[in-house]
């Protein structure tokens, strides 16, 4: 049976925890996919918090520290990643099985690349990015 | 750029030779395309400055950028040899990138 105070500082390490570790691995593709990861981590250590907090006998204010700390890191982490962090839905004109519009843009030399130029020769991914991370 | 080396790292030298992976953004500067001749990741790195060609597409996100700016959503589109839409992706949360195993997948389909 864990004692409270030790339940307040798993909480506090879930938490801090799952966002330091996504920050930190932010460049692996499996970590920066799933978002929801530090959401569902922040929730646990919430949940142990309140455990905590249910638990204190006689010390109580690491309990409820611990509690606000998960909190604001799970309302925060969630309102990052379900509200900031979102893409509003703009209609894409590309379609499968349909050509997308053609372009001639210049590459990093300057010279002017067709997409149209590939047909027939090679298959293209098309990759859109911000140019920034 | 990290995406992109996921996607280049995971081709064989051969489907690489054999696909073209055209990288498009506002600012891709020197430094990128340098990069990947470093790695030899065969990817072109093109400007669209003023982003006609990612609004011809429809993939604009407007004011999504850090000062206010329309920037592009972030997109993957997988083009057979007859420059055909055969799979694409598009991101609904600038944190989350297409998995590159399915972009893989359907390059490996065509």
């Amino acid at each position: 049976m864990m004692t409270s105070g030790r339940l307040a500082v798993l909480s506090s390490g879930v938490a801090i925890g799952a966002i330091a570790a996504y920050a930190l691995l932010i460049r692996v593709a499996i970590v920066r996919n799933h978002p929801e990861g530090y959401v569902i981590a922040a929730a646990l250590g919430t949940a142990l918090a309140a455990l905590a907090v249910v638990r204190a006998r006689v010390r109580r204010w690491p309990a409820w520290l611990a509690l606000g700390l998960a909190s604001l890191l799970l309302v925060g982490g969630a309102w990052f990643n379900f509200v900031l962090a979102r893409i509003p839905d703009t209609p894409t004109t590309l379609r499968v099985g349909e050509r997308p519009p053609d372009f001639t843009l210049p590459d990093a030399a300057g010279r002017p690349v067709s997409l149209a130029g590939y047909r027939g020769k090679k298959p293209v991914v098309l990759v859109f990015y911000r140019g920034y991370w | 750029m990290a995406e992109l080396q996921g996607l280049g790292a995971q081709l064989s030298e051969a489907e690489r030779a054999g696909v073209e992976i055209v990288a498009v953004s506002p600012d891709p500067n020197e430094h990128s395309q340098k990069l990947a001749e470093g790695l030899r990741l065969g990817y072109r790195f093109v400007a669209d400055r003023d982003l006609a060609v990612t609004r011809r597409y429809g993939l604009v996100h407007a004011g999504g950028g850090p000062d206010g700016q329309d920037v592009p959503r972030p997109a993957t589109v997988v083009l057979d040899r007859d420059g055909v839409v055969r799979w694409f992706s598009v991101s609904r949360n600038f944190q989350v990138r297409p998995d590159p195993d399915d972009v893989l997948r359907a390059v490996r389909a065509l």
